[in-house]
């Protein structure tokens, strides 16, 4: 409904329909309008299905505007070519250079995007109709889009969302911070230690989206795209837009959670006067709620780089020791594919080489789902186990090593690596004697090598060559994808802190079996007295510690 | 248009047969330690005298035969271990599962023929003995061709041949990727085969793109001559010397008929040769499985010399192996 709404304003618009400019901001927003009608009520309502669904905070869940075909599937995209061709009307002979130019730049490609706050016209435009709702109205955004020449507005929005939100008389959450309430335990019923609790999460959030930065730079954002002649490189225009678009999502989102944290205060003052039991109970149980969501939003805070929400690649290599590390390798497979169920990711096996007598020598799996990479890179590096050898008869202690790499695959935008067919030698593995007729052999692995950087990849565990080849394929890309990635962010001092290194890193965490029982992460000290729960794949923890240790650290960075 | 001239009824593949069989947990698992303690027994000792598969391979195979025979193989594997009595469905009962394991490793029957299928290319073709399990190289033949069709409206909209088709791969292959207007004709010489490759064609939904046809290479295909746009063919090309010495896989359970090319293995070669010079129209294109380099540069002297003026544009392109496994051609 909301999106008819939107397409019968769209073509009232002569503007809109003749620039393709407004028409790519148009065809986004109301594409991710179209998904999520309710708007940022996923914000504060949010009972997502994975536990830690990172649906906010991600600085790169733009709609997918790199694959032009995407684009043309676009709704509302469609509705407009209906009436006139936007791109034709501009007089420029094709749409693809230009979207597709929008995208040339570090902006990840998401398949997925599962909320619309990252949109940047949209939050540019809600944000005029300043609602202290932390909910805008699907009616607000209409009335601006209603607008004919709308990025001229974006200066209204930028200023509004650094506004610092307060209560009625005038308590801020650096207030909140600075009165020291005291936090209780979150079963206590004490709305000020939860207040307080979700002030410190605010906090670190800010924190961790480096907001003082986040700021200035939206600010300067906002001064560009104000300049009349912005659009004469509408390349250029594009990314900026983009960025100022998702900068702005991160920050209308902390804004609300922040109002939102300051209106129930607010409701709890006025029931302590009104002595109004069951509002007060109503506001207390809010703001408990607030607590534990607050939790998950710290975390998906963490989730801000560029290659956190995409799928990847898990690869466990076993260490030396033969078959008692192989079947440690095979373990900690089985480790990540339960953790992977276990928040709903989809799981195949791309290769897997099984050890002569027990476990796997190497393996690799496919990881699909939304923030894979994000939490899965926090595994990388050396994982070491001390059990009595089940395949020692003396029953001695035996130390094994497994090493698991990560590797993120990049949507089908235009920051993969093209890959020229003639740079790539494919290879039967493992090929002997005559072959064809002579030959028959389940074995149909192929290796393919990319002859300029000597990247290679094999699959082997698909029953046909022409599929082992497509798998090997598809990981040869991700590995080149993810080459260029470092040696972008090498260029990038913004990005030096990224954890994409691609080799397989030192020892990260102990597993004991015997003589004691325990897991320790020896990057951060946390420990799991419970090793079995850990290797069904109860990984978070170990995952979360990380990540918020390795962001965290930077204290200055505010 | 496909029905096959035979009424032989093609066996149904593993994977495609109805659950009704039964069996706890615990003794499929006891069948699965049984097989796989089998299948390391082996080491490499079929490696070492005859390039068979060794115990990697074969427990490979194990798991795939298991993904086949169990409906439902995602629950199975991840259900617990230790006496677990609850029932999983079977495609195959399980005394059935001992007996073909003990075939693989004990008589070397080929896994396609125990699970009665091969996944070649993007396909699952059904085989089953007296039917060539067709081989990963040959997959390329249909690059090749699709290659070729890419840039030429003509052969992709004409009609082709598969002589010698087998299970219907090659024939299949093509057929999905010619234009609306393009059609295949397969033959061979074997019933089963023909009957095999019309369950696959079928299976496919190519019943209106395939033809199938019986007889001896050309034979059956009179009436369309000089009118192809291509041919392929993988006919059998080892000498016959070579026959006994075969890897036990396919000497000993792979259909001769498929496999023996005569004295020095070009007999077949040579015939389709010659015939493919008869049969194609101006400009059509042929592409021929051979051997290995020194058939594919025999063949390719002898139609210089022999058949001058036939052909051009000969060239010879090698397998992911890197060995040279294919000749192909145009028509003058
Ligand atoms: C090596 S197999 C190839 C099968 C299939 N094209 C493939 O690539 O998997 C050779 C095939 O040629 C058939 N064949 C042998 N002699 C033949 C003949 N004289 N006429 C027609 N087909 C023949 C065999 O039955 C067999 O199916």
């Amino acid at each position: 409904m909301l999106n008819s709404k939107l397409r019968k304003s769209c073509r009232s618009s002569t503007i809109s329909l003749q620039n393709p400019k407004i028409s790519y901001l148009l065809s986004s927003f109301s594409h991710k309008s179209t998904e999520t009608p309710s708007g940022s009520c996923q914000f504060s309502h949010s009972a997502p299905e994975n536990r830690i669904s990172p649906s906010w905070f991600c600085s790169n869940s733009l709609p997918s505007i790199k694959n032009p075909n995407g684009f043309h599937q676009n709704p509302l995209f469609s509705s407009l070519s209906e009436s006139k061709n936007p791109i034709s009307a501009s007089g420029s002979s094709s749409s693809r250079p230009n979207f597709s130019g929008f995208c040339s730049n570090s902006l990840p490609n998401i398949k997925k995007p599962n909320g619309f706050h990252q949109i940047p016209l949209f939050s540019t435009l809600s944000a005029s109709g300043s609602s202290s709702n932390s909910l805008p109205s699907s009616k607000n955004r209409c009335q601006s889009h209603q607008s004919p020449v709308i990025w001229t507005q974006s200066h209204y929005f930028s200023t509004e969302a650094v506004v610092e939100p307060s209560t009625t008389d005038g308590l801020t959450v650096e207030g909140i911070m600075a009165s020291n309430w005291t936090i209780l335990d979150e079963s206590e019923s004490d709305w000020r230690s939860h207040a307080a609790a979700v002030a410190q999460s605010i906090h670190l959030i800010k924190k961790r989206l480096k907001w003082k930065k986040l700021v200035v730079r939206l600010d300067m954002l906002s001064m560009q795209l104000n300049k009349p002649d912005i659009w004469d490189d509408p390349v250029h225009a594009g990314k900026i837009s983009r960025e100022h678009g998702t900068l702005m999502g991160k920050m209308k989102e902390v804004r609300s959670f922040e109002r939102e944290l300051l209106e129930h205060i607010d409701m709890i003052k006025l029931a302590h006067e009104e002595n109004d039991v069951e509002l007060e109970s109503e506001s207390l149980k809010a703001l408990h709620r607030m607590r534990k969501n607050s939790k998950e939003k710290e975390l998906q805070a963490m989730l801000a780089g560029e290659q956190d929400p995409c799928s990847c690649y898990i690869e466990v290599q076993a260490g030396a020791g033969g078959t008692e590390s192989m079947d440690w390798a095979a373990m900690v497979m089985q480790m990540y594919k339960l953790w992977a169920q276990q928040r709903r990711y989809k799981v195949t096996v791309v290769d897997e080489m099984p050890g002569e007598i027990a476990g796997i020598k190497r393996a690799t799996i496919k990881v699909d789902g939304e923030y894979a990479f994000g939490y899965a890179k926090a595994e990388v590096g050396v994982h070491r186990l001390v059990r009595i050898s089940p395949f020692d008869s003396n029953k001695r202690r035996h130390t094994s090593f497994a090493a698991v790499a990560v590797i993120p695959i990049m949507g089908d935008g235009s920051t993969r690596v093209q890959i020229n067919e003639s740079d790539l030698r494919i290879e039967r593995f493992r090929a002997g004697g005559a072959g064809g007729q002579h030959v028959n052999t389940t074995e149909s692995a192929v290796r393919i090598v990319h002859i300029p950087t000597g990247v290679t990849a094999t699959c082997q565990n698909e029953r046909s060559q022409h599929q082992n080849k497509a798998s090997a394929m598809a990981v040869l890309q991700s590995r080149l994808d993810q080459l260029e990635m470092a040696r972008q962010a090498q260029m990038n001092a913004l990005h030096t802190q990224s954890l994409t290194d691609i080799t397989w890193g030192s020892q990260i965490r102990s597993y004991v079996l015997h003589p004691y029982r325990m897991v320790k992460d020896l990057r951060t000290g946390y420990e799991v007295s419970d090793p079995d729960s850990v290797l069904e794949g109860d990984l978070d923890g170990f995952i979360m510690s990380y990540l918020s240790a390795s962001l965290d650290k930077d204290v200055d960075d505010q | 248009m496909s029905t096959p001239p035979t009424s032989l009824k093609p066996q149904l593949p593993l994977f495609l047969r109805p659950p009704l069989h039964s069996a706890s947990v615990s003794d499929l698992r006891k069948w699965h330690d049984w097989a796989k303690n089998l299948a390391s027994s082996v080491g490499t000792t079929f490696l070492d005298s005859d390039n068979g598969p060794d115990s990697d391979l074969l427990c490979r195979e194990l798991k795939w035969l298991m993904e086949d025979a169990i409906e439902d193989h995602a629950v199975f594997s991840q259900m617990g271990i230790e006496n677990n009595q609850t029932n999983v469905r079977l495609r195959m009962g399980i005394e059935e599962l001992y007996n073909l394991w003990k075939q693989r490793i004990e008589e070397r029957r080929p896994f396609q023929y125990l699970v009665g299928c091969e996944h070649w290319r993007d396909l699952v073709l059904s085989v089953q003995d007296g039917v060539l399990i067709p081989r990963p190289e040959t997959e390329l033949i249909v690059d090749l061709v699709a290659d070729v069709v890419s840039n030429n409206e003509g052969l992709r909209g004409g009609l082709w041949a598969d002589l010698g088709t087998g299970s219907g791969a090659l024939a299949i292959g093509i057929g999905r990727i010619l234009g609306s207007c393009g059609r295949v004709i397969a033959t061979d010489l074997s019933p089963v085969a023909l009957s095999v490759a019309a369950f696959n064609v079928q299976k496919y939904g190519l019943q209106d793109v395939i033809e199938l046809r019986q007889g001896s290479w050309f034979k059956p295909l009179k009436n369309v001559e000089g009118k192809l746009a291509g041919i392929v063919s993988n006919p059998p090309y080892i000498p016959s010397d070579n026959i006994p010495r075969l890897q036990a896989e396919v000497g000993r359970h792979e259909p001769r008929l498929a496999l023996d090319g005569g004295l020095n293995g070009m007999d077949d070669l040579l015939h389709l040769c010659n015939g493919a010079a008869l049969m194609l129209r101006p400009g059509g294109f042929f592409i021929f499985e051979t051997n290995g380099e020194k058939q594919c540069k025999s063949l390719a002297k002898y139609i210089e010399n022999d058949i001058r003026g036939s052909f051009h544009s000969l060239d010879i392109v090698s397998d992911f192996a890197g060995i040279q496994r294919f000749l192909t051609g145009l028509h003058q």
